[in-house]
């Protein structure tokens, strides 16, 4: 499903060459619930951008479904991003100028071919099952932080993807609110099969997935 | 580019944004409306302009030719395009007799054949005086000049042989004289010691020299006027505007056998239209010109809001990147909102102008043209284009990581 092999990405701070990811190779399987793990500052949202091709390494390479994606043009990687990669942020990353239904309708927008659903039908489906179909036209900064992710949640999932990349998805949610969307990501692992990578620097929410992905200083001591 | 319901939710999206900054889209397209307003107002006092010479010229009658002694109306001597004195101005020019007359008026073509004496003069009412123009003409000259009557009547071909002492007057020469216009017919007027009796009144026309004529019969003026019995000009008219061009090439051939080739010019009333609509043209595109300086002014106003936009909603870039935005998706979706704005400038503009140019025309014949509309839209659509496409291009090569950690 992801293979990383050999990946670097250094870049410049002013004078000071930084490595953020140093020579990482690490495998994702479909279905996989993983979490990588690690202080701030040790790479992991660097690797999560390079997975979910916002990024682009240094060396080294990336697979999705076994294609190199480093050939890949810009409109190529757009397109695997809109139907391959959903992503969870920890500021929620909502477009304030839409309703929440808007928000989650979006993805759908950027597709060039005809979609194999009807995206009112599936943007519904999943507001009711987050339990925040009665939110659906309000505004994202009219409705609560755990309101918010969920969604973001339900943005990330309308292209039906296999990949969903969620960075520090807790980390502006009360504790309460924090639960409730990480019981959401297992659901969905454990439901739809969905592959889930989620970044946190929280060794309690990490130990909440099957596999753990420890990085220190820009390289995995553990995998 | 296709999107699903694409054009819809980029103008949707455009309108969410104009909606969070009113002021500001206000302003923006404010530019772009004044300039659209400034280019179109321009070409319709142009146009006003040149519609209003064209009617006086019109009212001369459009299918006219002009005979006339030496190089025509480009040799100088002419006042106005109407009715004046010999085109040359060294003496040694000829002037026409009755010969010619009856020589033109055997050209088949030819329907209305009006020798035209013509002077300045002083003419007397009872207690007024009033320079005005003498023209001693036949009684076609009504015809062909589609004379209407305010008062009284034209006189007619007895008048002519008879010599009679009669005058036709302009509306403004009897209404200096006589206080109102129509007061003129029946009372008496002096010309050059000759007491002419007016019989009848002229409707305004607008000429200038026409309403302030004094129509007499040529056959009068010989007396003491013009004892040498020429004409400094005549004028010739076809009933079908096909005709116009065989009628002058007739009456070319027809003079030449008395005169020589530079001694005498013809000119058509189209030709003279057709000088006007060249002049009009020239000074419509120096119009423009100078309005679209307020134009481009208003392109780089949204050129700098559209940079402003760009990086206040760099965040919102790398969240449509994230989701799987193309970088051609975020150029297209900012041009469409330059586009949008600057359309939107250009419409209220152009509603703007119609009404102002609505009311001008109560006094002005103003008038606001396709050409206009086209520009209008045209041009605000193209700045909208041509000065988005900058701030666009640099929305959508914001690289994705970048754009979304952006704060």
């Amino acid at each position: 499903m992801i293979k990383l092999k050999n990946v670097s990405k250094t870049y410049f701070l002013g004078e000071e060459k930084v490595k953020a990811v140093d020579n990482v190779s690490l495998e994702i399987k479909k279905g996989e619930y993983v979490s990588i793990v690690g202080p701030s500052g040790c790479g992991k949202s660097t690797l999560m951008y390079t997975i979910g091709l916002l990024d682009t390494p240094t060396s080294g390479s990336v697979y999705i479904d076994g294609q190199d994606v480093s050939k890949l043009t810009d409109e190529e990687l757009s397109h695997l991003r809109n139907q391959k990669i959903g992503f969870v942020f920890q500021s929620f990353n909502l477009i304030n100028k839409f309703t929440a239904l808007e928000n989650v309708l979006l993805p759908t927008k950027y597709l060039k071919d005809k979609l194999d659903f009807d995206p009112q039908e599936r943007a519904e489906e999943l507001l009711k099952q987050f339990g925040i179909w009665d939110r659906k036209d309000f505004f994202p900064n009219k409705i609560s932080g755990g309101q918010q992710q969920r969604v973001a949640v339900a943005r990330a999932l309308i292209m039906k993807p296999s990949i969903i990349l969620a960075d520090e998805p807790t980390g502006n949610l009360d504790t309460k609110a924090g639960h409730e969307i990480l019981d959401l990501l297992s659901d969905l692992n454990k439901k739809l099969n969905v592959t889930i990578v989620l970044i946190t620097h929280e060794m309690d929410i990490a130990k909440r997935t099957k596999r753990k992905i420890v990085m220190k200083d820009g390289q995995v001591i553990s995998k | 580019m296709k999107l699903r319901n694409g054009t819809y939710h980029l103008i949707k999206s455009a309108i969410a944004d104009f909606k969070r900054n009113k002021i500001r889209t206000f302003l923006t397209s404010l530019g772009i409306t004044i300039g659209v307003m400034s280019v179109v107002m321009l070409i319709a006092l142009g146009l006003g302009l040149k519609n209003y010479i064209s009617e006086q010229f019109e009212g001369l009658g459009a299918n006219l030719i002009m005979v006339m002694g030496g190089s025509g109306l480009g040799g100088g001597g002419d006042e106005g395009g109407g009715f004046s004195g010999p085109a040359g101005m060294f003496g040694s020019v000829i002037e026409f007799d009755e010969r010619d007359v009856s020589s033109l008026r055997r050209i088949q073509e030819i329907e209305y054949v009006v020798p035209t004496y013509f002077k300045s003069l002083s003419i007397e009412a009872e207690d007024n005086e009033e320079t005005g123009y003498v023209m001693g003409v036949n009684e076609e000259f009504f015809g062909l000049m589609n004379s209407e009557m305010l008062e009284g009547n034209v006189f007619d071909k007895s008048d002519l042989q008879g010599r009679t002492k009669v005058a036709v007057l302009g509306h403004n020469l009897s209404e200096n004289l006589f206080g109102e216009a129509g007061d003129g017919a029946g009372r008496t007027i002096r010309v050059d010691n000759m007491r002419l009796k007016v019989i009848g009144v002229l409707e305004k026309t607008g000429d200038r020299e026409m309403d302030k004529a004094a129509v007499i019969p040529y056959t009068t003026t010989f007396a003491s006027l013009n004892p040498d019995k020429t004409f400094w000009s005549i004028y010739l008219g076809v009933t079908s505007e096909d005709d116009v061009e065989t009628a002058s090439e007739k009456a070319e051939e027809t003079l030449l056998k008395r005169y020589k080739e530079d001694e005498f010019s013809i000119t058509e009333q189209s030709e003279i239209l057709s000088t006007v609509n060249q002049i009009f043209a020239v000074l419509n595109a120096i119009l423009v010109a100078i309005g679209s300086i307020s134009l481009l002014v208003g392109g780089i106003g949204i050129m700098n809001i559209m940079y402003a936009t760009v990086t206040e909603r760099t965040k919102e870039i790398g969240i449509r990147r994230a989701i799987g935005a193309t970088k051609k998706d975020i150029l297209v979706q900012f041009l469409a909102e330059s586009v949008v704005l600057s359309t939107l400038g250009g419409l209220v503009g152009l509603l703007l102008s119609v009404l102002i140019v609505m009311a001008i025309r109560i006094f002005f014949p103003a008038a606001i043209n396709t050409l206009a509309v086209v520009i209008a839209f045209g041009v605000s659509g193209f700045i909208g284009v041509f000065f988005g496409v900058f701030p666009a291009k640099r929305a959508a090569d914001l690289p994705p990581i970048v754009a979304i950690k952006y704060e």
